[in-house]
């Protein structure tokens, strides 16, 4: 089990900008642990966007199973640091 | 039984969203088609019958419309804009209200962008999955219903250039099947650059050069009672629609001549009593045949002609429902006197004509 990599500045503000621009929010809205669905009315047609959008920005394979823990901001942060880490070790 | 009626209707055309710019557009015989910015809308025209500055968020809204394509937009901002001239009463009871709408292909440019990205991408399923619903024929429709709280039967009807004739029809039988108490029916076509080059294969040499358009219609259909009751006069009484084929393009003008007749005779109307006359009018040799064919119908009747096409441009599956909506605003706002009648016709190029008569309001 190889540790998470947090994912870097400028990937956390790609991955703020990808979901923010989904759930049609202004970034200001949105916090690092403010929920998707429950705080910015996202459905699961949202969920699958960000997850798809996600996986051609970084070109990272992201199993649906997560979408479980991209609940919110540093769901998703964790989830795409470990998809990189897992397509780096390839 | 009570006849069926159109009693409001809406526009988006070339001439701007709503339905006092077209009546004035097609009053004054002013065209719309203006040169293309080729920068925004490569392709192989460069004019074009656009609506101006249209887009989703100005006209639908800023939310929710982040993957709301053209051809949808302008059928949700065209049946937004009839429910809002009829009033809450009109959607009180939402499933007894049918939306029948045509449609070329659905939008050309949302199935091609999507296909792309498909194969282009690294991967194939590297799409946006929120693209993928503007990619079946019937996004339109179902985008109109869910926007504007519609629950009843909803239907999309594709016919080429009859398409807006057809959905008229299918609306009366929707109707008279007992399927709703109400319908709004209507057609929307979008420009893009994808629909422009179809079109620009798709064509005979005679045609080649005719400028596309854009824009949707929508009209509400109900009883001449229901109308009465709502407080809102009835415009036209639809009196017959007809569908005939043909082979050979030089039999076109009988088949169309033949349909018109079987619907004048079905409308129970003389052909003299027909006030305006709205065709197609397709450039080339199915417009000329078209016209040849409404005059052997009509005989030595008089009517005044309403000629869409060199004011709007080609606007495919919207054109018949916009020659309709060009014969309500020539009427004006009391609708068709009583006596007088309205004939709309189309020829398509694949072999299919048509026709719908309305009458003036019943006096009594």
């Amino acid at each position: 089990m190889t540790t998470a990599k947090q994912v870097d500045a400028d990937s956390r503000a790609t991955i703020k900008g990808i979901i923010c621009n989904i759930l049609e929010i202004d970034p200001d809205e949105m916090t690092d642990t403010s929920r998707f669905k429950e705080d910015h009315a996202a459905d699961s047609m949202g969920a699958i966007e960000i997850l798809s959008q996600l996986e051609r920005a970084f070109g990272i394979d992201i199993d649906q199973a997560e979408l479980a823990r991209m609940v919110n901001l540093e769901g998703v942060a964790t989830v795409v640091g470990e998809a990189m880490t897992a397509k780096a070790s390839q | 039984m009570s006849e069926l009626v159109l009693s409001a209707w809406s526009v988006v055309s070339p001439y701007g969203v709503g339905s006092d710019p077209f009546s004035e557009g097609i009053g004054a015989g002013r065209s719309a088609v203006d040169a293309l910015d080729r920068e925004a809308w490569p392709g192989p025209f460069d004019r074009c019958g656009l609506v101006p500055d249209f887009t989703a968020a100005k006209y639908v809204g800023k939310k929710g419309t982040r993957t709301m394509d053209r051809v949808t937009a302008i059928a949700v901002t065209a049946v937004g804009r009839l429910l809002a001239s009829c009033g809450d009463e009109l959607t009180a009871r939402p499933e007894q209200v049918g939306l029948v709408l045509g449609t070329g292909s659905g939008s050309v440019q949302s199935i091609m962008d999507f296909t792309r990205d498909s194969l282009a991408g690294e991967r194939p399923y590297h799409v946006d999955p929120a693209c993928f619903p503007n990619t079946v024929m019937n996004r339109a429709a179902g985008q109109s219903a869910i926007w504007h709280g519609i629950k009843g039967p909803n239907t999309t009807v594709a016919g080429g250039w009859l398409t807006g004739l057809l959905a008229l029809s299918y609306a009366v039988r929707l109707h008279r099947g007992g399927h709703c108490a109400r319908v709004l029916c209507g057609a929307a076509e979008e420009y893009s650059t994808q629909r422009a080059w179809l079109e620009w294969h798709g064509r005979g040499a005679d045609e080649q050069s005719t400028p596309l358009g854009e824009g949707g219609a929508v009209f509400l259909m109900e009883t001449a009672a229901d109308a009465h009751a709502a407080g809102r006069a009835p415009l036209a009484r639809i009196l017959a629609t007809r569908f005939g084929a043909y082979a050979e393009r030089a039999d076109a003008q009988q088949a169309l001549a033949d349909c018109v007749r079987s619907a004048v005779r079905r409308a129970g109307v003389a052909p003299e009593d027909i006030r305006l006359v709205a065709p197609l009018g397709a450039d080339g040799k199915l417009g000329a045949l078209e016209e040849s064919g409404i005059t052997d119908a009509l005989g030595a009747a008089k009517p005044e002609w309403i000629r869409c096409r060199p004011l709007l441009g080609d606007t495919s599956a919207a054109s018949t429902s916009l020659q309709l909506a060009a014969v309500l605003a020539t009427a004006g706002e009391s609708g068709l006197g009583p006596g007088e009648a309205a004939l709309v016709t189309g020829i398509d190029r694949d072999g299919t004509v048509g026709c719908a008569v309305l009458g003036g309001a019943d006096p009594s």
